[in-house]
This record gives structure tokens, sequence and C-alpha cells, in this order.
């Protein structure tokens, strides 16, 4: 049933450029899905599976994308060498601070998550001569054609996005399922215990930290070429808070989660009836009342529902 | 060069005076609670625009309207811990979420009844420039400073003399102790909730007339705040009042030094240097189970 | 017999959806003081929470002196005349031994009372009197259980509960407690006290009750259970 179910929404996803050929904006809407889904997908494999809320996740993709930004514009590199230089550059960041956060528990582990985001993005926003600061940096390519295919048009970078989401979905569905994702488990269920069988935590806390980043680092590139600039303000705090919403809200430790997440963050405001200054209220609302009364989330409800 | 560290380290003494405001309704808030309510600096933001309305809308008298804004976060306050925290009780990570999610409430809310831009508040009386040396403060920036001082004072004599402020102490130190011998937990709860919240209101309000009152004015409020309290030892109500000046002066006496781009960042960079260095902080509290 | 101070019928409670006490009925007479024994995870603490209603689900009835308990929040449970002194340290450590004192009155509105109160401990433990200003976290183990026995005196309670007193002390300090036991029987108050260490805490009692798995398996008066072969064989030799 599930799987018919992921089946005609693949489907429809695929068809969707040719149904909505009039409509561009419903394209981008759904672009801007994908791209908030990316790094969801990293925070969930941290949040979710790992149980490590980090408050500065969107940090990671921001340092993915600006590297991306600079190989591209200043040094000249190809979209794809590129993207995953950003891949791998917010892979090793997530790494290295990753392995300093770990030190840390509980809120511990939160304020110094949020101390790290905040100090990236400001270095985001005041390393003029790189990253040209609070303005931005402008000028960033679409990806290169692959193949004769380009990504110029909008449909053709809505293949992009989604191609890329898939692909983290993917990755997701992989890691959960390895004997990587089973530790991750049962470090969550009980750490000591874990640490008593032998496993060594800090190393797989620090791998699912850094794949997690890699990951936000994909969205990053991605939401960067989409927007072709690239403004400190896309990886601040607030965005930091969002991604960890679009996990909570989607359900933090199931597969679909970031999905429904970023679809309802995204989504819905832009189509909300209501007034366009209470979307976002509304929306925190629904927020703090999933976490009071309905903590596994949208994903718990349909499952729920199915039941 | 000393003169501009002087009057840099005046500025941080004002500056670091709202970071104690909000630290202090913080730390009250973790310890007893063992919430930490990212949502404070939001509050702060509230409180100011509150402030704003009943100065510039209704009363006109900048005293009362700080002290109806304290009153009115005090009440928003202690309907959050009803309605959010205690609920939460326990759950630490979904208690910290929702503080995340009471950001977005807000802020937003704000931005729809007030809108997205700035507003002034022009405070006439306090708004005189007083010498002091070769430099001139205003009087506004002179009653920051003055008022936190006084605030923290009242606040320690009743934490230190009064029955209940006792009690706060003691639920923050051993809650299940404090059941014991008959304090009622559930009540400390909530005016510690309210105390906090209105102090972050005053914090806005004091500030409100000497920049300007916008959605995301207690966002650096909040962090630095988290710095002071990091940097005075978790959990020590007088570590975040030092910790809170030393935080307000260190960034501002930076500014003679560094680009003032680099302001900001001294309180991240104290962040995760306390953290690592020195995690008990200047009064070396140990916190319950935590590392 | 005389007339029950506490009265425990068909008590039962569950924690964590976990059965942990089946159908306990026990009681205290004025004056006396009685010892519930046991292994670890028989109950015992459970049933003191319980009493103080610290334990979420419960059932049966709670009687003090005649009058249902059963429902009543920790605070009005001290009000109407139990005191509990909990097993893990339960000292305010960052108050003074004053300050503590004094919470331990934080439901006395009479300050005059309060001070005749704190007045009258300090005579019963003059170590208390001596350390009036110093931190309490900073009293050796054994001053810190001797604080905590006093503080819950402050609301003249008919019965204390003591769990565990004398674990974690140095001997000479454990002979201590439970003279502070005997001394709290003189002073007209019921105790009931859980302990491991069975052939001290027996000496001290007049009745006890053994447990085992959430159950009542056997009563007695005190000097009787010491020489009962099934508590010898039980207990006695782990000491």
């Amino acid at each position: 049933m599930a799987r018919i179910v992921l089946g005609i929404f693949l489907v429809l996803l695929s068809l969707m450029p040719a149904m909505a050929e009039k409509q561009p904006y419903l394209l981008h809407v759904l672009i801007l899905c994908f791209l908030y889904a990316i790094p969801a997908v990293g925070l969930n494999l941290m949040l979710g599976y790992a149980g490590l809320v980090s408050l500065g996740h969107m940090a990671f993709a921001g340092v993915g994308a600006y590297t991306a930004a600079v190989l591209m514009v200043d040094g000249h590199w190809d979209f794809w060498l590129a993207l995953l230089a950003g891949v791998l550059a917010a892979g090793v960041a997530g790494a290295a601070i990753g392995a300093i956060c770990l030190r840390f528990r509980t809120h511990f582990f939160m304020i110094v998550t949020l101390a790290f985001g905040l100090m990236l993005y400001s270095v985001m926003n005041n390393w003029d001569e790189v990253t040209r600061g609070a303005a931005g940096f402008p000028g960033i390519p679409r990806p290169a054609p692959l193949g004769g295919f380009s990504f110029g048009p909008l449909p053709n970078f809505y293949y992009l996005a989604l191609a890329a989401a898939l692909a983290a979905f993917a990755v997701q569905w992989i890691v959960v399922r390895s004997d990587f994702g089973r530790v991750l488990a049962a470090l969550r269920q009980d750490e000591r215990l874990a640490q008593a069988k032998g496993v060594n935590t800090m190393l797989y806390k620090a791998a699912v930290f850094a794949l997690g980043s890699a990951i936000a680092g994909l969205g990053g590139v991605l939401h960067v070429s989409f927007l072709r600039v690239a403004a400190p303000a896309t990886f601040n705090l607030a965005e930091s808070i969002n991604a960890v919403l679009i996990v909570i809200v989607g359900g933090a430790g199931s597969l679909a989660g970031p999905a429904l997440g970023a679809l309802v963050f995204v989504g819905l405001p832009e189509y909300l009836r209501a007034a366009a200054e209470w979307r976002l209220v509304v929306f925190g609302v629904i927020l703090v009342l999933i976490v009071l009364f309905a903590p596994q989330g949208l994903a718990g409800f349909v499952k729920r529902a199915r039941a | 060069m000393l003169s501009a560290v002087l009057e840099q380290t005046l500025n941080g003494l004002m500056a670091g005076s709202v970071y104690v405001l909000v630290a202090l309704g913080m730390v009250l808030i973790y310890g007893v609670m063992h919430v930490l309510n990212f949502a404070h600096g939001v509050l702060l933001m509230v409180g100011a625009y509150v402030c704003h309305f009943f100065f510039v809308r209704l009363t006109g008298s900048y005293p009362l309207s700080i002290l109806l804004s304290a009153a009115v976060l005090a009440l928003l306050g202690i309907a959050l811990e009803r309605a959010v925290f205690r609920p939460l009780q326990g759950n630490l990570r979904n208690q910290v979420i929702a503080s995340l999610g009471l950001i977005l409430v807000f802020e937003n809310l704000v931005i729809a009844l007030w809108g997205p831009n700035a507003l002034q508040m022009k405070v006439a009386a306090t708004a005189a420039l007083v010498p002091l040396g070769e430099m001139r403060f205003s009087v506004q920036h002179l009653l920051v400073i003055a008022v936190t001082l006084a605030v923290v004072l009242v606040l320690f004599s009743f934490l230190k003399f009064s029955k209940f402020g006792t009690a706060i102490r003691a639920t923050s130190q051993d809650r299940m102790a404090a059941m014991v011998v008959g304090i009622p937990v559930e009540r400390v709860d909530w005016i510690t909730f309210g105390l906090g919240t209105a102090l972050a209101a005053l914090g806005g309000a004091l500030i409100g007339p000497l920049f300007i009152v916008f959605p995301q004015m207690g966002d650096a409020p909040m962090v630095k705040g988290l710095a002071g309290i990091l940097l005075g030892g978790m959990g020590s109500v007088p570590g975040a009042v030092i910790g809170g000046f030393i935080i307000g002066i260190a960034e501002s006496v930076s500014t003679v030094f560094l680009p003032t781009d680099y302001r900001d960042s001294v309180a991240f960079i104290v962040m995760v240097l306390i953290l690592l260095v020195w995690p008990r902080g200047i009064f070396g509290v140990s916190v319950r189970g935590e590392d | 017999m005389s007339a029950a101070v506490l009265e425990v019928s068909d008590l039962g409670a569950s924690y964590g959806g976990r059965r942990i006490l089946e159908s306990v009925s026990l009681r205290v007479g004025a004056s006396e003081i009685v010892t519930v024994i046991g292994h670890n995870g028989a109950g015992k603490s459970t049933l003191l929470k319980s009493v103080f209603n610290l334990i979420p689900w419960r059932s049966g009835a709670i009687r003090l002196q005649g009058r249902d308990i059963l429902g009543l929040a920790p605070d009005r449970i001290l009000a109407a005349g139990i005191a509990y002194v909990p097993q893990s340290r339960s000292v305010f450590p960052k108050l003074t031994v004053d300050e503590n004192l004094r919470m331990g009155g934080y439901l006395l509105s009479d300050k005059a009372l309060l001070a005749a109160r704190i007045e009258k401990v300090r005579q019963l433990f003059p170590v208390l009197a001596e350390r009036a200003h110093q931190l309490a976290g900073t009293l050796s183990g054994g001053e810190q259980r001797m604080l905590e026995i006093a503080r819950a005196l402050l609301m003249d309670p008919k019965l204390v509960m003591l769990d565990e007193p004398s674990i974690g002390l140095a001997p000479r300090m454990v002979e201590a407690v439970f003279q502070t036991v005997g001394m709290l029987r003189n002073q007209g108050k019921a105790v009931l006290m859980v302990e491991q260490n069975v052939r001290k805490a027996l000496a001290a009692s007049d009745r006890a009750y053994v447990m085992e798995l959430g159950e009542i398996r056997l009563e007695d008066a005190a000097p009787a259970l010491i020489g009962d072969p099934r508590v010898a064989r039980l207990y006695m030799g782990r000491r």
C-alpha cells in the first residue's frame, strides 16, 4: 500500500512540469520545497535518528554553498565539481565542528551548535573579500548543461532539484536500514548500554553529524544556484531554527518526515488563505501544538490514520 | 585611545545591562524548571512593543508604560508556563523545540500587528545629553544602567532574604527536597517564569528609546545573555549578572581594536571558548548530571 | 494496642506501568518505631513515597489518625502530620543550615512559632546550632542526615518516615542516626523507617515488617524478628 502511494506520488511529481506548464509559480514553490527538504533530511538523520538537536544546521548548508560559489565564480570551476566540493566541505566542517560539539550533552550541545552556527554565519556576513559580505554573493551560475540538457529553464531545474531530493531521501533510507542506522537507534535509546557493549558512540555520532552536514551542503549549493545569489540570511539562526521545525512538524525519525515538513513549511504558507502576516503565526502555533499533543509529527498522524 | 576605551566601557555597561536582564530571567527559569527558553529574546522584543504601545498610544508616561509592559509580559510568561512548558516538564528536547516555535509565533505576531518596519520611541525626558569628561551620554543611557543595577539589587535581596525567594533558590537546588518540605513547587515555577519574562520586558522597554523597536531586536540580547550565563556558570544567578556585563563590555571595547563588523562575534567566541575550556564558568556551578 | 497513627490498607502502587506494590497493609502506633526490611526492589521506598503521594498511581486507603489522606497533595500531607526524609541527599546544599531549617517550616505562617520550633530543634541537634550559618553542602554526610531529620521536625509531625537513614554513613554516624530515631520516639513521634542495615534497625525498633516483591511477608515484634531464622537466612548473612 505504502509503495503504491509512494509510486503514484513520484509519478505525479515527475509529471508536474508538464501538468503545470502554465503555472511556473507552482513549480517554483515545489522547487523550494525540495531545497528545504534536503537539509531537513540531513537534520532528520541527526535529530530524529541519533537524537542530536543541532541549532546551527543551516550554517553547514552555507559552508557548502559558499565553497561552491567561490570555486565557481572566482575559481571558474565546473558546477558539478564545485557541487561535489561544496558537499565535501560541509561534511568536513560537520565532522570537525561536530567532534567539538559532541563533547557536550543536552542543553549544552544545543548551545554549542547554536554558537558555531552563529560564528559561521558571522564569517559569511563579514568576510567581505571572500563571501562578498552581507549584500550577498551575486552571479552564481545555474548548473552547467549535462549531455545537452540545460538546467536554466525552470522545469529543467525542477528535475535537478527533484533528483537531488530523491537522492537525499535514498541516502536516508539506506542509512536507516544499515547497521550504522541500527547502532544510531541503539545510541538514542540508551547510550550507556551501547557504550558498555563496546560501541564507540563518539565516532558514530560524529559520523552522522558529518553526513547530515554534507547533505545540508548539497541543499545549500542547489539553493544558491537556484536563486543565483548566496545571501548570509539564507543560512542564519532563523533558518536553522526553521530546519528544526520542519523536521519536528514532519515527524522526527520518520523517513517521509522531512518531505511532509518541508511541504507544510513552504507550501502551506504559500497557499493559506489567511492574511499573509498571519501565516507564520499559524505555523508557529501548529508547531507548538504538535510538540504538545503529537510528538510524532505529521508522519505520526499518517501512520495512525493507516493503522 | 584610553578615552575611547572608557567610552566603550560605558557603552558596554549599557548593552551589558540588557544582557543581564535577559540572562537573569533565563537563568532563574533554567534553575527552577530546567527549561532553557530560547524564546526569551522574543519576549524582550514583545515587551518593547507593548511598552511602545502604552507609551505612544495610551498613557504618554514612560515609567508607567515600563511597569505596564512588565506586568503584561509577566502574565504572558505565566500563561506560557501553564500552557506550554509545564505539560512538557521533564522533556528537555520538546521544551526547547516548543520555545523555538514560540519564537516564530511572537516574531510574526508582532509583524502582523505592527508591521515589519521599525518603530521610533522618543522619550523627550531622557533624550538630553549629559557630559561625562570629554564624552556625552544620554540620560536614557545612564537610566538603563541605573535601573538594571537597582533591579539586580532588589532581586538579590528578594532571593536572599525573603521566604519565597529562599524557596525559589531551594527549588532550583533540589526540586524533590522542596516538595518534601512542603514548598509548592508549581507555584514557584509559574511565579519564576512570570518574573523572568517581566525582566525581559524591562530590558526591551529600556532599550526601546535608545535604538529602535523592531521584530528581531531580541535575537542578539538572547544569544548574548546566554553567553553571559555560560560565562558566569550555567545556573548561577550572580554569575549571570557578572557574565552579562562582561560580554557587553568586551564586545563594546572590541570595537576599539577590531572592525565593528566583528562586534557580535565576540559573544559567540566567548561562548565556545568558555564551554570548551572552562565549562563551569566563573562561579563554578555543576548542573545536575550535565557535562 | 494503642490507636494507630498511620494505617495503610490494601495499598497498591504502579510506576511507569509496572506494578510495584500489591495490597500492602500496615500500621504504626503512637510513639512506635516500625521498620520495613526487605531486599532491594522489594518496594520499600515506593511504600514511603506512596504514603507521601509521590507516586502517580495508587489504590487502597491511607489513614492518618483515622483521616483518609490518600488524595492529599504532599504539602497537605505534611501539614496533616507526616514528614518524609527521602533516601537521597535532600538538604539544599547552597542554603545555610538555618535557611534549610526555615524551609522545613515553609508551611508555617506564624513567624514566632517557626522561631520557637527552630530553637527547639537546635537544642535537640546542637551541632546544627553551631553550624547555623554554614552552607548545608559543606556539612559531613552524617551532619547532613541530621539536618534532614531535624528539618522534618519543623512541622511538628505525628509520624516521621525515614528512607534508609543510615545509608552511606560512617559506622559512628550510623549509631548516632539510630539514637536519633529513638529520640524521636521520646519526643512523642511515631517513626516508619525502611532500612538495609537490618540488625541495627531491628535493635532500634519496636515492630517490623518484612517485604518481598511488593508484599508484606512477615510482621512481628522487632526483637522476635532478630532471632527469626527466616530473617536471619535472608538478610543477616549479608551484613
